[in-house]
């Protein structure tokens, strides 16, 4: 059974997925074009250059956010296309179909991650990296691989969700807005608001968001 | 004799305007039943509710002599289930479709399967999105029938298609049949493709079940009655009266469960009958749901 939800689920998102795929594998080289040579450049240029990769490190977590949510919405899609129907009619148990699907999806996630750790050790061999510098192209790649799997797991959820379900979400975020709308008409000095404060919460551990942020390094010194 | 589909009570509510009301359905097991009704009775619905798709506001479903929808993973696997709009995955080839779905099914006859598949000439490179209408249900039909159900519930299976591709699904289910002594279910407003091939059949209206009888009794038991002196009000008839029309110093009624001995009753009442017709299906059909509607005083 898993085999084929696999392979079904390959077929329908196998351009998104090789897309992903070659993202993942150009980052980490587009790290390294952009430094060129440093074996014996001067200090402030290898500074310079671990400032300009740490900034393009910021793409990895976009990357993981894009892989998850693509995933874990066309993990759902074509099954929304056919409203669920066959889904319900096959005889197995609702929670272990979504399962498969989720293990599916999951497994799909290999491919960028895979191709980020294949790009990110190409990078380093790439390279030779001045003295007191230093490569983590296997750090990297699994901070990577939970990061996309988070988000996989949280778009896969919302995917998944009802109507009503959606409905209160999107109705938490739109009263979060009206709230700090109200408070800035009222004047409110001093308290704190509220998007900021949910925006703080899910990004900072344990939010489930927090993983995303922080510094992105395949080098560091 | 024990059932294979079962309601009691039955109830669900869509909105404000639609709702199945008490439906009490029994399905004999081996029995080939239709399930009658005009676009939106509720008879997909009805089906939705049988498969646990759908969750009733009160009422209980048997189905295989399990409950419905605690039992749903163990139903489904005795069942195959055609529904009313394509739902197959259209990006995957037929191969991969029937590979998908085989994989579901421990019983599932790839054999079977293939002989099918050449019968209806079905191209196996074919992506499903490429595939007519026709092939489609073909391809529909052939699913079920691979999986070797027990039960066979069809939601309008045949609608939309040409007379040849309905003529070669409905041989491939009734051949099915003829092997085995699974049951069928199969919604359809077609009246006389219905005629054809089921034992048993229920009419649906406006979330209804209206009647509930053998074909036969369906098909012979509906009868136009010419009569003259007719009395003007009913009191107790041995028979349904579905419609009374008055022509002159004629009447002529429509009943329901008729049979030749109660001619004595219009006799009894002074009235004297002068010509018994016949009504086929459809006919019946739609006396049937003209009385279920505005019901005779």
């Amino acid at each position: 059974m898993y085999r084929q939800v696999l392979k079904a689920q390959w077929l329908a998102a196998r351009l998104p997925v090789v897309l992903l795929a070659l993202l993942g594998f150009a980052l980490p080289l587009l790290i390294v074009t952009y430094g060129g040579s440093l074996e014996n450049a001067p200090s402030d240029r290898v500074a310079q250059w671990l400032y300009a990769a740490e900034k393009i490190g910021t793409l990895i977590p976009g990357l993981a956010l894009l892989v998850g949510l693509l995933l874990g919405i066309g993990a759902w899609a074509p099954d929304h296309a056919g409203k669920h129907v066959y889904a319900l009619s096959l005889p197995v148990p609702r929670s272990m179909y979504v399962l498969l699907r989720f293990a599916a999806g999951g497994t799909l996630l290999a491919a960028p991650v895979v191709a980020l750790g294949l790009g990110s050790l190409l990078a380093v061999e790439a390279i030779k990296l001045p003295v007191g510098v230093h490569a983590y192209p296997l750090q990297l790649t699994i901070r990577f691989a939970l990061a996309a799997l988070v988000c996989y797991a949280i778009f896969f959820s919302i995917s998944i969700a009802t109507k009503r379900a959606a409905l209160v979400v999107l109705a938490l975020i739109c009263g979060a807005f009206l709230a700090d709308l109200v408070l800035a008409v009222l004047s409110v000095s001093g308290s704190a608001s509220v998007t900021t404060t949910a925006f703080y919460l899910l990004t900072n551990w344990p939010g489930p968001l927090s993983i995303l942020m922080g510094r992105w390094a395949l080098f560091d010194v | 004799m024990s059932n294979a589909i079962e309601t009691f009570d039955l109830c669900y509510r869509a909105g404000k305007h639609f709702e199945i009301r008490d439906l009490g359905l029994k399905v004999r097991e081996g029995s080939i039943y239709g399930f009658l009704g005009p676009n939106g009775s509720g008879k997909t619905t009805t089906i939705r509710l049988l498969l646990g798709m759908l969750k009733p506001v009160r009422g209980t479903i048997t189905v295989l002599g399990r409950k419905v929808p605690e039992e749903m993973a163990r139903i489904m696997a005795q069942t195959g289930y055609v529904p009313e709009r394509p739902h197959l995955y259209p990006y995957l080839t037929l191969e991969q479709a029937v590979r998908y779905h085989a994989a579901f099914y421990e019983g599932f006859d790839m054999a079977y399967a293939g002989e099918m598949r050449r019968t209806f000439g079905l191209p196996l490179d074919q992506k499903l999105s490429h595939l007519s209408k026709g092939e489609m249900g073909k391809l529909h039909m052939l699913l079920v029938l691979a999986q070797r159900p027990k039960l066979l519930v069809l939601d309008e299976p045949t609608d939309g298609l040409d007379p040849v591709v309905r003529r070669d699904v409905l041989s491939a289910l009734l051949d099915f049949c003829s092997q085995g002594s699974a049951t069928v279910f199969i919604s359809s407003h077609l009246v006389h493709e219905l005629e054809r091939i089921c034992d048993w059949v229920g009419v649906l209206d406006n979330g209804k079940l209206v009647v509930e009888l053998p074909m036969q009794s369906f098909k012979n038991g509906i009868k136009r009655i010419r009569l003259s002196g007719a009395p003007s009000l009913v009191g107790d008839t041995p028979f349904v009266v579905l419609q009374r029309e008055t022509t002159g110093t004629e009447q002529v009624w429509v009943v329901r469960g008729w049979q030749p001995p109660m001619a004595q009753w219009f006799e009894g009442v002074g009235a004297a009958v002068k010509e018994v017709m016949d009504l086929d299906l459809e006919e019946g059909f739609v006396e049937l749901l003209r009385s279920s509607r505005a019901p005779v005083s």
